[in-house]
C-alpha cells in the first residue's frame, strides 16, 4: 500500500513536460500520409438536392473523395451495444441537420489541395426551417428535425415495437405528498448546452495493414468504444482494426464519439494509403459534440418545517440532430432527479428531444450535473421560500443508508450527511447541535416526525 | 532562410510565409510545440525566439530568418529536466499535457525577466496559456517553486512508481 | 494557399515605401498577429506581402515635447516609454508574447474584428491629438490620427505617429475578468497642448472621440453629468464580448472613472 496517500510522479509527467509526449498529431510515418479534410454543412437544416464531386476530384494532389456510399455501414448506432436503434450516418446521405454536418470526405497530398477539393464539390441544398429550441418541438406545425419525429419514440425495446416515447420514474403517492404540503416551491432550471473546447483538437491516423487490417491512431478518450465504431463502419469484425492509443489533449466527454476515427479510415480503406484527419479549432467549436442544454421544470410539496415530501419533474433533454447517447443521458437524469435528497413520493418525466443543434454528447457526469444542479437549487429555493437554513434543509432530507432511490436501489453509504457537515465546518457555519450531531444511520423519530417515518417506510417501487 | 532550432542550425524549405510553428512540426519534426488554434489565442505553441517567448503560429518564417529558437525539447529530457520542467512535473502542473509546451516555455522566459514574480504577476504573464485540465493554481504553484529556489531531482522525478518524490529545499 | 504569395522583405524605411508604392495588391506585416491567423484561417488570400520588421521602423524619439513612434515599435516597447493613456492601453492588450510581436501600426490599421473590438490604441492616439504620416498614392502624408481612421488605411502605408507630449493622461477599460481576451470597452483622456480630449474604444467599428463630453466639461458641467454624454457620441454595438446595452450602461460610468483619474474632481 505504497501508494495511498504518497505523492506519486504522474505516470506521463516526464513526457509531457519535455516536449516528448506523442499526440496523435506528432506521430510521423515513414511512409508519409495523405491529408483529410470534410465537406461540412453550411445550413442547419437542409435537402441535399444535387451532388457533384467530379471537378473537386480531377484537381491536383486529390486521391479520393468519399461519401456515404463509400462507407461499408453508413448508418451505425452509438449505442447499438444497448440495442439501441441506429438513426446518424457518418456521411449525410440526402438531407442535412446540423450545421457542421460531414457529407464528404477528401483525402489528398496536403491539407491545402484536400480543402481546394472540399471548396470545389458542387452542392446544392434546399433550406428548410430549423427547429432550435426544444420547448417547441412538440407544437404540431414545429418544423421536423428527424425522422422519427422531433422526440424520441421509444426507451427500450425496438423501434417497430416501441417502448415508452418517455423516460418516466414514480414512487410513493405524489398525491398525498402535494395535499399534505404546506408549500408548493417550484423551479424552471434551463442549464445551457456547453463544449468541451480540449486544447487539442480531434486527430486521427488511420493506417491500413497489408493483412487488411486498418490501425487508427486515434485521441480518443473511450479506446474500446471507439473500434467497436470503427469496425462498424468498416464492416468488419472487430479484429478486423486495432486502435492505438495515443496521448489525449483534453477530453472531457468529448472525445468519446470521435467520428474523426472513422472517416479517416474510411479515406484510408478507399486510398489504401494512411490518412491523417486534423480538426481546425473553428471545427472543433463548431461541429464536435456538446454537453447538452435541458430544459427542467420541478415542483417540490414541502411542509413549513423544510421536509421534502413529493418532487414532480418534466425534462427535455437537447439530443441535437441525432441520438448519439441521448437515450442513456436523459435515462440518468431521471433516475437522480432528487439528487442527494431522500423524497418519499415522486413523479418524474423527461423526453429526449431532438433539435437542428450539434448532437449533443458525454461531458462530465453525463446527464446527472443537470440534475445536481436542480436539486440544489431547490433546496436553495425551499430554504429561501421558508426561511430556513439551507444546510438544515439539506441535512433533513439527506440520503441515510436503506434508504431507498426513485430507481429502486437501496443506499448502502450515501454520503450527502457528512459532505454537507464538512462543507458547513469548511464555510465556517455553525450548525445547531442536533444537526452537528446527525449521522448517514437510518432516519429515527428524534429528526424524523412519525408521519413521516410511516411515509418513508411506505415508499417505494411505483 | 536559416534558422537554428535547439542550437542545431536548419535551412528553411518552407515558403516565407508559413508560421514557424508548421515549419516546426512539418518541416523539421520538432513536435514539441502544438497545435491549439492557429491563432495565437491559447499559447501552446510558445517558443522562445532569441530567449524572448513568442507564438509560433503567428510568426512568418520571413520575420524569424537567422533566429535562435528554443523549443520545450531544448530546454530539458526527462532525464535532464530543466528546473521548470521538473517542477510543473513535481507539482502537477501538467494534466493531458498539452498546454505544457507553452506554459513551460513561458514561465521560463517570465523567470529570466522577473527572477521574483508575485502569484499576480505570474497569472499576469501566463494569462494568455488556456489550460482545460489543471484549473491552473498547479502551474502557479510550479513557477513559484522554481522562483523560491527549489530544486528537483530528476532521476527521481522520472520513477513512476514506488514512492515519494520530495523536492530539495522544499519545507516539508 | 494554393499558390504562394512574393513576399518582401525591405530592409529600410525608403525601401519599405517604394515597394509599397501605391499599395494595390500589396498586403502590409507589421507584427502579423492579426493577418497570420487570417492565413491559417483561410480568411485572406494575397498575392504580394510587405514585411515591414526589418525596415527599421521601429523606435520611440522625442524631441522639443514631441514623441514619435515608428509604425513597427512593438507594443510591449511602448510600455513605459510612452506616456498615458498609451502606456497603460498597450500594457492591457493581449499578453507579454502578444505585445511583443504586435506593433502600433498594426493596431492602427486593425479595422473592426469579426467578433470583438480591437485596436485598442486607437481612442489614446486620438485623446493624444497623433498625428500619422503614411505613404502611398500622391507621397507622403501627415494627417490626424482620426482622420486617418476616418478615411481607413487601405492604399497607405503607416510609417509613424507622433504627438505633443501630455501633460496628464488617464486609460480605463473593461475587460473580461481572468484571461488575456479583448477589451470590452475602453476610454482614454489627456490633457493636450489644446485642452482636454476624450475618447472612446470598444463602441464602434475603430476608436471615435467624445465631443460632446469634451464640450460639457468646457461648460463646467459636472463628471457625472459630462460622463453622461457620451452616447451622444458613440453608438455601441453587439458583439461576442457584450451586448450595446450593456455597453451603453457601463460606458458612461467608466468615462467618469477616466476623467476622475485624470484628476477631475466629480460631483
Ligand atoms: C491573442 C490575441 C490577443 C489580442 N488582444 C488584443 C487586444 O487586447 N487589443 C487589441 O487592440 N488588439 C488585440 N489583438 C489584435 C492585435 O494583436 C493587435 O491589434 C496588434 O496591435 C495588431 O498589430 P500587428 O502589427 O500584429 O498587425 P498585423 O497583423 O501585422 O496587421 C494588421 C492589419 O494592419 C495592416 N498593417 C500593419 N502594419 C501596417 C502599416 N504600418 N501600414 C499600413 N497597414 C499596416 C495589415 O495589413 C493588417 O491589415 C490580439 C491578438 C491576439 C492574437
Ligand atoms: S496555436 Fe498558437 S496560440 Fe494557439
Ligand atoms: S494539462 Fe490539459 S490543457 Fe493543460
Amino acid at each position: 500500500m505504497k501508494a495511498i496517500g504518497a505523492r506519486l510522479p504522474r505516470y506521463e509527467g516526464a513526457g509531457h513536460v519535455t516536449g516528448q509526449t506523442l499526440f496523435v498529431d506528432d506521430i510521423r510515418l515513414p511512409q508519409g500520409n495523405l491529408w483529410a479534410k470534410a465537406l461540412r454543412s453550411p445550413h442547419h437544416s437542409a435537402r441535399i438536392t444535387s451532388f457533384d464531386a467530379s471537378k473537386a476530384a480531377s484537381l491536383p494532389g486529390v486521391h479520393a473523395i468519399i461519401t456515404h456510399a463509400d462507407v461499408p455501414r453508413n448508418v451505425f448506432g452509438h449505442l447499438a451495444f444497448l440495442g439501441v436503434p441506429a438513426d446518424e450516418p457518418l456521411l449525410a446521405v440526402d438531407e442535412v441537420r446540423y450545421l457542421g454536418q460531414p457529407i464528404a470526405a477528401v483525402a489528398a497530398d496536403s491539407e491545402e489541395a484536400a480543402q481546394a477539393a472540399v471548396d470545389a464539390i458542387e452542392v446544392e441544398y434546399e433550406e428548410r426551417e430549423p427547429l432550435f429550441d426544444m420547448r417547441k418541438a412538440f407544437d404540431p406545425d414545429a418544423p421536423k428535425a428527424h425522422h422519427w419525429g422531433n422526440w424520441l419514440p421509444y426507451f427500450g425495446g425496438e423501434l417497430e415495437n416501441a417502448g415508452p416515447d418517455r423516460r418516466r420514474i414514480r414512487k410513493g403517492d405524489l398525491e398525498w405528498a402535494f395535499e399534505k404540503a404546506d408549500t408548493i416551491v417550484k423551479g424552471v432550471y434551463r442549464p445551457a448546452a456547453i463544449e468541451h473546447a480540449p486544447l487539442e483538437t480531434q486527430v486521427a491516423l488511420a493506417v491500413p495493414e497489408p493483412s487488411g487490417r486498418m490501425v487508427v491512431y486515434s485521441c480518443t478518450q473511450a479506446m474500446h468504444f471507439s473500434a467497436g465504431h470503427v469496425a462498424a463502419h468498416l464492416g468488419v469484425p472487430l479484429n478486423g482494426v486495432k486502435l492505438v492509443s495515443s496521448a489525449v489533449g483534453g477530453g472531457f466527454g468529448g472525445k468519446v464519439d470521435s467520428s474523426s476515427d472513422t472517416i479517416a479510415a474510411v479515406l484510408a480503406l478507399k486510398t489504401e494509403r494512411p490518412v491523417k484527419w486534423r480538426w481546425t479549432r473553428e471545427e472543433e467549436f463548431l461541429c464536435s459534440g456538446t454537453r447538452a442544454a435541458w430544459h427542467i421544470e420541478v415542483a417540490d410539496a414541502v411542509t413549513k418545517d423544510g421536509w421534502i415530501l413529493g418532487r414532480k419533474t418534466l425534462t427535455l433533454h437537447d439530443a441535437g440532430a441525432y441520438l448519439r447517447h441521448s437515450s442513456y443521458a436523459t435515462t440518468k437524469h431521471t433516475f437522480h432527479c432528487a439528487g442527494a435528497y431522500t423524497i418519499p413520493n415522486v413523479s418524474f418525466l423527461a423526453f429526449a428531444v431532438f433539435t437542428n443543434r450539434v448532437p449533443s454528447t458525454a461531458m462530465r457526469g453525463f446527464g446527472v450535473t443537470s440534475t445536481s444542479f436542480l436539486a440544489e437549487m431547490q433546496v436553495n429555493r425551499i430554504a429561501k421560500v421558508l426561511d430556513l437554513d439551507p444546510y438544515e434543509v439539506r441535512l433533513k432530507n439527506a440520503n441515510r443508508i436503506g434508504d431507498t432511490m426513485p430507481n429502486t436501489v437501496v443506499l448502502k453509504d450515501p454520503s450527502t450527511v457528512p459532505v454537507v457537515q464538512a462543507i458547513a465546518e469548511h464555510a465556517g457555519i455553525e450548525l445547531a447541535p442536533e444537526y452537528k450531531a446527525m449521522t448517514w444511520e437510518p432516519r429515527t423519530g428524534a429528526v424524523l416526525p412519525e408521519w413521516l417515518v410511516e411515509q418513508q417506510a411506505k415508499g417505494g417501487q411505483d | 532562410m536559416k534558422i537554428t532550432v535547439n542550437g542545431a542550425e536548419h535551412e528553411l524549405a518552407s515558403p516565407p510565409l508559413t508560421s514557424l510553428l508548421n515549419a516546426l512540426r512539418d518541416e523539421l519534426n520538432v513536435t514539441g510545440p502544438k497545435v491549439g488554434c492557429q491563432g495565437g489565442n491559447c499559447g501552446t505553441c510558445t517558443v522562445l525566439v532569441d530567449g524572448e517567448p513568442r507564438r509560433s503560429c503567428l510568426l512568418p518564417l520571413a520575420m524569424v530568418d537567422g533566429a535562435e529558437v528554443t523549443t520545450i525539447e531544448g530546454l530539458g529530457t526527462p532525464k535532464r529536466m530543466h528546473p521548470m520542467q521538473a517542477a510543473f512535473h513535481f507539482y502537477y502542473g501538467s494534466q493531458c499535457g498539452f498546454c505544457a509546451p507553452g506554459m513551460i516555455t513561458a514561465s521560463v522566459a517570465l523567470l529570466e525577466r522577473n527572477p521574483n514574480p508575485t502569484r499576480k504577476q505570474i497569472q499576469n504573464a501566463l494569462g494568455g496559456h488556456i489550460c482545460r485540465c489543471t484549473g491552473y493554481v498547479k502551474i502557479i504553484d510550479a513557477v513559484e517553486a522554481v522562483a523560491r529556489g527549489e530544486s528537483f531531482d530528476g532521476a527521481e522525478l522520472t520513477r513512476s512508481r514506488g514512492g515519494e518524490a520530495t523536492p530539495k529545499g522544499a519545507s516539508a | 494557399m494554393s499558390h504562394t504569395p512574393v513576399v518582401l522583405t525591405p530592409a529600410s524605411a525608403d525601401q519599405a515605401v517604394s515597394a509599397f508604392g501605391d499599395g494595390s495588391g500589396v498586403t502590409v506585416i507589421g507584427g502579423g498577429t492579426i493577418v497570420m491567423p487570417e492565413i491559417a484561417g483561410r480568411r485572406a488570400s494575397f498575392s504580394k506581402a510587405l514585411l515591414l520588421s526589418g525596415a527599421g521602423l521601429a523606435g520611440i524619439t522625442r524631441q522639443g515635447g514631441v514623441v514619435r513612434i515608428g509604425a513597427a515599435t512593438t507594443l510591449q516597447a511602448l510600455i513605459g516609454a510612452t506616456p498615458d493613456p498609451l502606456s497603460t492601453a498597450a500594457q492591457r492588450v493581449g499578453d507579454y508574447e502578444i505585445r511583443g510581436q504586435a506593433t502600433i501600426g498594426g493596431n492602427l490599421c486593425a479595422g473592426p474584428g469579426r467578433e470583438t473590438p480591437r485596436g485598442d490604441l486607437q481612442a489614446p492616439l486620438i485623446a493624444l491629438a497623433a498625428s500619422v504620416r503614411t505613404a502611398g498614392a500622391g507621397g507622403e502624408q501627415v494627417q490626424p490620427v482620426e482622420d486617418f481612421l476616418e478615411s481607413g488605411p487601405a492604399g497607405r502605408l503607416v510609417l509613424e505617429v507622433e504627438f505633443s507630449e501630455p501633460t496628464r493622461g488617464a486609460y480605463t477599460s473593461m475587460g473580461r475578468p481572468h484571461t488575456h481576451v479583448y477589451t470590452v470597452l475602453s476610454v482614454a483622456c489627456a490633457e493636450t497642448p489644446e485642452g482636454l480630449r476624450v475618447a472612446i474604444g470598444g463602441a464602434g467599428p475603430t476608436g471615435a472621440r467624445a465631443p460632446s463630453v469634451e464640450r460639457a466639461l468646457a461648460d463646467g458641467a459636472s463628471v457625472e453629468d459630462a460622463a453622461a454624454r457620451v452616447l451622444d457620441d458613440v453608438e455601441p454595438q453587439d458583439d461576442a464580448l457584450a451586448s450595446a446595452w450593456y455597453r451603453r450602461k457601463a460606458l458612461p460610468a467608466l468615462v467618469a472613472r477616466a476623467l476622475a483619474d485624470i484628476g477631475k474632481e466629480s460631483g
